[in-house]
């Protein structure tokens, strides 16, 4: 899924500040799950917007909705119908979400209220871990399904680097050493064997530098 | 009973499971108090959310409290710990709009439970015992 964390109070503020009408858009999957834009993080913006408002005498109003999915047009159409009675559109999407929103409504002024941050699963309740860069070059198969360039602080395809402790990354005790990781997996999974190989560097010429990435399915298309 | 005129206003969340005769004890102190004291309780206090605290003060209500059963006393296991935690972290929201965070408040059942909300409620707000 995609990860976010919300914007600091102080600048969602200031980024609706000269508004009246405020539609706050969640969006009901990924940064659902993250705790970030769902139902429940819009109720809890939307209600320290009205008590910031209330305090400082300011009468603005503000609707909640929340979409299945903010980056799909069949569901961010479901805004269309009321676009047009707000001033602007506070939107606890991600990145993906706030832009295909603009798509949608090209005249509404679209504000993003969080930060995206990765592409992350819940580790744990109230963790989420970030563990693909999307690289668009999937190597898992060959590191025991961890992947290197996003775990390893050093993004070591040949690893380990001999500096971790304890299994404990170096430039970040806080993390455990990706490549011991890899290796107690290739151990248990018998693949041990996978170490021999020198892999060469990621080609980012591939993926980078090109502007966005797209993907284009003839048998999906209309 | 007439109500009282009062010049308080607070929300009291808690965990049903420290009174199970909390529907009755809850009315005494209602009924006296009018819309001054509103009770929810909870089937657990950890099913508490940062919303429902932030909603009591949007609502208008000057201190919020949060009362869950003693530390150990979770008929859930950690329950109370996880409401903690909500609270905490709506104190966090409510700093942020410039509010103290003292107005929403975490207090523990003194065991053994049961305990009555009705005498626990005038203790915590410094109200006369019932007659």
């Amino acid at each position: 899924m995609i990860s976010a964390e919300r914007k600091p109070f102080e600048e969602i503020k200031a980024s609706i500040s000269r508004y009246k009408k405020v539609l706050i858009v969640g969006c009901g999957t990924c940064v659902a799950e993250c705790a970030a834009g769902g139902e429940k993080e819009v109720a809890l913006l939307a209600s320290q917007l009205r008590i910031d408002a209330s305090r400082e005498g300011s009468k603005i109003e503000f609707k909640e909705m929340t979409l299945d999915r903010q980056c799909v047009y069949e569901f961010i159409d479901q805004v269309t119908p009321v676009a047009d009675k707000y001033d602007v559109i506070l939107s606890l999407g991600c990145g993906a979400g706030v832009q295909a929103m603009a798509e949608v409504l090209p005249k509404v002024h679209i504000v993003p209220a969080l930060n995206t941050t990765a592409i992350a699963e819940t580790r744990e309740a109230g963790v989420w871990l970030e563990d693909c860069r999307g690289c668009g070059d999937c190597k898992l198969d060959s590191f025991a399904d961890i992947c290197p360039i996003t775990r390893c602080a050093k993004g070591l395809f040949n690893g380990p680097c001999g500096g971790s402790k304890e299994g404990r990354c170096e430039a970040d005790p806080d993390s455990p050493c990706a490549w011991q990781l890899i290796l107690t997996r290739l151990e248990e999974t018998g693949r041990l064997a996978s170490l021999d190989e020198i892999y060469p560097p990621a080609n980012w010429a591939k993926q980078q530098g090109k502007g966005p990435r797209k993907i284009v399915r003839e048998d999906q298309r209309a | 009973m007439e109500s009282r005129t009062t010049r308080f206003s607070t929300t009291i969340f808690f965990c049903r499971q420290i009174d199970p005769d909390e529907n009755t004890n809850r009315r005494a102190l209602e009924k006296e108090y009018g819309g001054a004291i509103r009770f929810f309780p909870l089937p657990c206090s950890g099913r508490i959310e940062a919303q429902h605290l932030l909603k009591a003060i949007e609502a208008g209500a000057e201190k919020v409290y949060l009362v869950t059963c003693p530390e150990g006393a979770c008929r859930y296991c950690e329950g109370n710990v996880r409401a903690k935690k909500r609270l905490e972290y709506a104190q966090g929201l409510l700093k942020e709009v410039g509010l103290p965070a003292e107005r929403l408040q975490v207090t523990r059942a003194a065991g053994p439970l049961p305990v009555s909300i009705d005498a626990l409620t005038r203790a915590l707000l410094g109200l006369p015992k019932s007659a």
